[in-house]
């Protein structure tokens, strides 16, 4: 895998238990070289260089995730500047599919890892809840590649759906009562009965596994 | 012209004597031992001898392109990672079905939609277009065949000479011996079939009807000169049961049934194939449909649970996935017959590539280009191993069921379990455009609260 002592792969020590094959390390690897053009580490800028990304509504929310200090798993919060190989797995590993052999905790906490990357894709300002502006600004990005799209009806669109989300989460309000936002519980409540854990994942093809017929 | 008569009667005698050893050598090392169900070793010697110049092949090939600094691979363009062709409204409904359970012709925006673009966004980091593989650091052999020739860009020589060598050993004389096998193998499969039908039904139907049926395929076996490795064999399917297994092309039938008695079960087609159908069913009950009662699946179930009913009649072979897959993945299996009730024996066949690509694509080749090039590669290699038996569980329905068999059958012979179905091949998978999903995602929307906002 290149000469030794130059980025060398992590151990599988970050994905426990180990479902990622070091086959799957050396493909994403490659992928990393390439988006970073051989550096050592990845900047917000190298993902320009991705022509299918340009067409995704929520590109930059995305890209961000990268470089959010909280998915990173680090100790402090806001953003990192650059990432290496190592934090590039890590967000990857938010993706990795469902093992079979998992238990009833083990589930459980995958799902909530899972929700908690998407928990932080909304709440950009990284307080913890997901405001009514927050939740405006995602509704806009989504519905921004329609340019006959007024700003109003976008607004209005994500003011009823957040008002739904405080139905939900708080039950009934009187009116004097103001929702103060989403927060991490109340979120996983809206998230209940969707099995994200089988559907929020990236699967490697098994291009070399030829079973041995002789 | 007088001069050339003694040489053309020399020649005619040389080309009756060749014939006539070939034909007896044909019989001794083949039919003989088809009929008997006995195996000389000889296509595994070929095997290996094949797999030696290869290696040696491919070694050359190094040699050469490191010597006159040629780039040795080609990119691989098939990409690393398995993308699922759902559209943005099926992806998005799914979501939200699982979810809040609401109506779905009120939709709002969710909280859930947001995932769909996430998971494509990563999607594409991972892999796009744009990726390409190289696998320098691995040795990948090129098999003399130009139609696998995917990888390597610079060839010497020496080794268009092997691979023109090839050539003329695969259409000149492995050929027309296969011709003349898969020929015989037929004929004596409708003969032999027609005269067993004429027996009265009893014991001695069966085990001559059996026969004559391993006989011929065992025939067509070595007509493709397929090398095939049976595993766990105490296995195999027994009567009143449903053999099921993953689909690739059409030989996966007679790999299958040279090694156990079968009933098939299928489309009446026409031509060669029906006459093939028709003088089978005569000697032993397969179960064959008319083209419009296929379309009809009660009358189908109906059919097949009455077959397995009847406890002294064959195992039902059924190919669930209801096409040709590529072989490097499992797709969803159709739940029809996981519903009928009946132990299911899985079974999983595995081709190796190397020596010869099995896979049908039925939109590019029909069925006899496809025979002829099965019949001009060097070998089909492959592996079957036969799965222990399943039954439904009584908290299960018919497609969990199907599902966990397809798990089984995946797992066992290295492919992907896909949850896509294989009906996609055929439809064009309507691609790019992406653009076209923001503004199809905000007409989900927004057309829809402004028909509500007018009513």
């Amino acid at each position: 895998l290149g000469a030794p002592g130059e980025l060398s792969p992590p151990t599988t020590a970050l994905f426990a238990p180990p479902t990622v094959t070091s086959e799957q390390i050396e493909h994403l690897h490659r992928r990393f070289k390439q988006l970073s053009q051989d550096q050592l580490t990845i900047r917000k800028e190298n993902f320009d260089s991705i022509p299918d990304l340009e067409f995704n509504p929520i590109r930059g929310k995305i890209v961000h995730a990268f470089f959010d200090k909280r998915n990173l798993r680090q100790e402090s919060d806001g953003l990192a500047e650059e990432i290496n190989f190592e934090d590039f797995l890590t967000i990857m590993s938010y993706f990795r599919p469902i093992e079979m052999n998992m238990d009833e905790e083990q589930l459980d906490r995958f799902r909530k890892e899972k929700l908690k990357f998407l928990f932080h894709m909304y709440d950009s300002d990284h307080d913890g809840k997901i405001t009514l502006q927050e939740y405006r600004n995602v509704v806009e990005e989504l519905l921004s590649g329609n340019p006959h799209l007024e700003k109003e009806s976008a607004r209005s669109i994500a003011d009823g759906a957040m008002m739904e989300a405080a139905t939900i989460c708080v039950g009934h309000m009187g009116p004097d009562q103001v929702y103060e936002g989403i927060t991490f519980e109340d979120f996983l409540k809206m998230w209940q009965g969707i099995d994200i854990e089988t559907k929020m994942h990236v699967r490697f093809l098994n291009v070399d596994t030829i079973a041995h017929c002789y | 012209m007088f001069l050339l008569l003694p040489f053309d009667s020399l020649v005619v005698n040389l080309l009756g004597i060749s014939i006539t050893v070939l034909f007896t050598l044909l019989l001794v090392f083949i039919i003989v031992p088809a009929i008997f169900g006995v195996s000389f070793g000889i296509r595994k010697v070929y095997m290996k001898t094949l797999l030696k110049i290869f290696q040696w092949a491919t070694l050359r090939i190094e040699r050469g392109a490191k010597e006159k600094n040629h780039p040795l691979y080609k990119p691989y363009v098939n990409g690393i990672i398995a993308k699922e062709p759902t559209s943005l409204e099926e992806e998005i409904k799914e979501i939200r079905r699982s979810g809040s359970g609401k109506a779905l012709d009120t939709p709002e925006f969710e909280l859930s939609d947001i995932f769909y673009f996430c998971r494509k966004g990563i999607e594409t980091i991972m892999d796009d277009e744009v990726t390409k593989r190289f696998s320098a650091e691995e040795l990948e052999s090129w098999n003399l065949l130009s139609r696998t020739n995917y990888n390597f860009q610079y060839i010497s020589l020496r080794l268009t000479v092997l691979w023109g060598l090839g050539v003329l050993i695969r259409y000149c004389f492995l050929l027309p011996l296969r011709i003349a096998l898969a020929f015989t193998g037929i004929s004596l499969l409708v003969t032999g079939t027609t005269v067993v039908g004429y027996l009265p039904n009893g014991r001695c139907k069966e085990f001559l009807s059996k026969h004559v049926h391993l006989m011929c395929y065992r025939i067509c076996v070595r007509a493709l000169t397929a090398i095939i490795t049976y595993h766990d064999r105490e296995n195999r399917p027994r009567k009143g049961g449903i053999c099921v297994a993953n689909h690739t092309s059409p030989i996966d039938v007679i790999i299958l049934a040279s090694d156990g008695y079968y009933a098939m079960v299928g489309q009446i087609h026409g031509g060669l194939m029906g006459v093939i159908q028709r003088a089978m069913v005569k000697a032993c009950p397969h179960v064959w449909f008319e083209r419009s009662e296929v379309k009809d699946r009660h009358l189908v179930a109906k059919r097949l649970t009455e077959h397995v009913q009847d406890k002294s009649k064959l195992p039902i072979l059924i190919f669930p996935e209801g096409t040709c897959i590529n072989n490097t993945s499992v797709m969803m299996f159709k739940k029809g017959s996981f519903e009928i009730g009946a132990t299911v024996y899985p079974v999983a066949i595995k081709y190796d590539p190397q020596f010869g690509d099995a896979f049908w694509n039925s939109s590019k080749y029909g069925m006899v280009t496809y025979l002829l090039r099965m019949m001009t590669s060097w070998a089909i290699v492959c592996s079957v191993w036969y799965l222990p038996p399943m039954t439904r569980q009584p908290e299960e329905d018919a497609v969990q069921f199907a599902n966990r068999v397809k798990s089984a059958i995946a797992r066992q012979g290295g492919l992907v379990d896909l949850l896509w179905d294989g009906g996609l091949k055929r439809e064009k998978v309507k691609d790019a455009f992406k653009e076209e999903q923001q503004k199809l995602y905000s007409k989900m929307i927004v057309g829809n609260h402004e028909d509500r906002s007018r009513s």
